[in-house]
């Protein structure tokens, strides 16, 4: 019996640790967003991300989360930007095939896609688009966001609470 | 059980959670993703897939695009630059300071040319204001009050919780039930009409019934968690729902979204002003955002 007991805790720990590094794995859920130098929505760009980018966490302030990506980069990033990396240990015992994220599957270009809307676009040829692309254009450059934060002393410039 | 047997079971175990994490992880885009459609623990993902919930961000977009096509189909758009620039930049902040900041491309704003009082989130970040909603405001922090509770039904995902439960399992299957990249035509013809349906779904809520109750309250809340975070007063939304419930009958004929829902505008007021009770401090109101919502909104009035 007290052989067995350091074996248990090499089990544990073993455990343990994958599932915390797994936990601590995240996937870019978002088409394009930055890493940031501050937990901060208008900190300067470190470094552009994209959908399908993997990274690594390396703290965390808030709903905001420091992350490195392969290359060692580091930034911070709001959380709704990300996918935590899943493990479900109970359906382990099904295999690994119940270890994929739901994000994973879209980013496999399956699901409801361009392709599903051109085909729907075809069928509703009265239906436009026109202007939900101009709407996609329609983009306030980060000097501007600032500028108009300032100026209304808002968020991290006045009256926030 | 032997020693070694743990040891064998420990190794298999670690192995297991560190392939299941690493090997669908898809690091450069688009460029891994046949592989991973390929696989068999995509299948299985699919599977696990079965409500509104699991709807991915790209999905969510491509919903909320051809919500978006929907609603404009019924609205012209007003085409003044400036005022667009500004509601988007009111907007912006307030969604900085969201729960949900960041959605698959992002939250943008459009003006409706249209006299009734009404403003529209379509899933995904698309969010519409018209512009007898504009001229009912009479300053930044009832507008940026609007939009903040726009803002909440997009963060609480409230358009695609319209989506019928049945609808969505159909389309999970059919996504689930091929392993391809891409749909065959019969596949894609079916999908095609279950998309269809959810559009369906969501438009019927957003534009002709108006959300229940409980979402609307919430979006009330989120309204006021929001704008105050923000540096936004959010009596703004209080004022403005005061000025609506003040409303002559008569004139809210013209007034759709806002006032279709169950909720009386009284019982939201209420709901609010107990909430904002709630806050410790207020932000302060600004002159300086006095002036510029003057100055963007004055062709309006």
């Amino acid at each position: 019996m007290r052989k067995k007991t350091p074996i248990v805790i090499l089990l544990t720990c073993l455990i343990v640790t994958a599932i915390l590094w797994a936990a601590d794995t995240y996937i870019v859920r978002v088409k394009t967003s930055s890493l940031r130098s501050s937990p901060k929505f208008y900190a300067s760009t470190v470094l552009a991300i994209k959908a399908g980018d993997r990274l690594e966490k390396v703290a965390s302030e808030g709903d905001w989360i420091q992350v490195k990506n392969a290359a060692g980069a580091t930034g911070w990033v709001h959380k709704s930007a990300l996918e935590p990396k899943k493990f479900n240990l109970l359906a382990a015992p099904k295999g690994l095939q119940s270890q994929a994220t739901a994000d994973e599957v879209a980013l496999a270009s399956k699901g409801f896609n361009k392709q599903v809307e051109d085909s729907y676009r075809s069928k509703n040829k009265g239906i436009s688009f026109v202007w939900v692309d101009k709407m996609l254009l329609i983009k306030i450059p980060l000097n501007q966001a600032v500028a108009f934060l300032k100026e209304g002393k808002l968020g991290d410039f006045g009256g926030a609470k | 059980m032997k020693a070694r047997e743990l040891i064998v079971i420990a190794v298999v175990l670690a192995l297991l959670v560190l392939i299941g994490s690493g090997c669908s992880v898809i690091q450069k885009g688009t460029e891994a993703v046949s592989k991973v459609a390929s696989s068999p623990v995509t299948k299985a993902a699919v599977a696990l897939r079965n409500s509104f919930a699991d709807i991915t961000e790209e999905e969510e977009y491509y919903i909320g695009r051809s919500v978006a096509a929907l609603i404009l189909s019924k609205y012209d758009v007003y085409q003044n630059e400036p005022l667009t620039q500004y509601v988007n930049k009111v907007g912006s902040s307030v969604v900085a300071y969201s729960d949900r900041p960041e959605t698959f491309a992002g939250y943008h704003f459009l003006v409706l040319n249209a006299n009734e009082v009404n403003a529209l989130a379509a899933p995904g970040g698309f969010i519409f204001i018209t512009k007898g909603l504009l001229a009912k405001c009479r300053d930044e922090e009832m507008l940026a009050s609007v939009l903040a509770h726009e803002v909440g039904h997009v963060a609480s995902k409230h358009g695609l919780k319209a989506i019928k439960k049945s609808r969505l399992v159909d389309a999970f299957k059919m996504i689930g039930s091929d392993v391809a990249a891409r749909y065959t035509p019969a596949e894609l013809s079916q999908l095609t009409e279950v998309f269809e349906g959810a559009l369906g779904d969501i438009a019927e809520q957003l534009i002709e019934k108006g959300y229940d109750r409980k979402l609307e309250y919430e979006a009330d809340e989120l309204s006021v968690k929001f704008a105050t975070a923000t540096g936004y007063n959010p009596s703004g939304l209080t004022r403005f729902l005061d000025a609506l419930a003040k409303a002559e009958p008569a004139k809210k004929e013209g007034v759709k979204g806002w006032f279709q829902t169950h909720p009386q505008p009284q019982d939201r007021l209420d709901k609010v002003k107990a909430e904002i009770e709630d806050l410790k401090t207020l932000p302060e109101e600004s002159k300086s955002r006095a002036q510029r919502f003057k100055q963007a909104t004055s062709g309006l009035k």
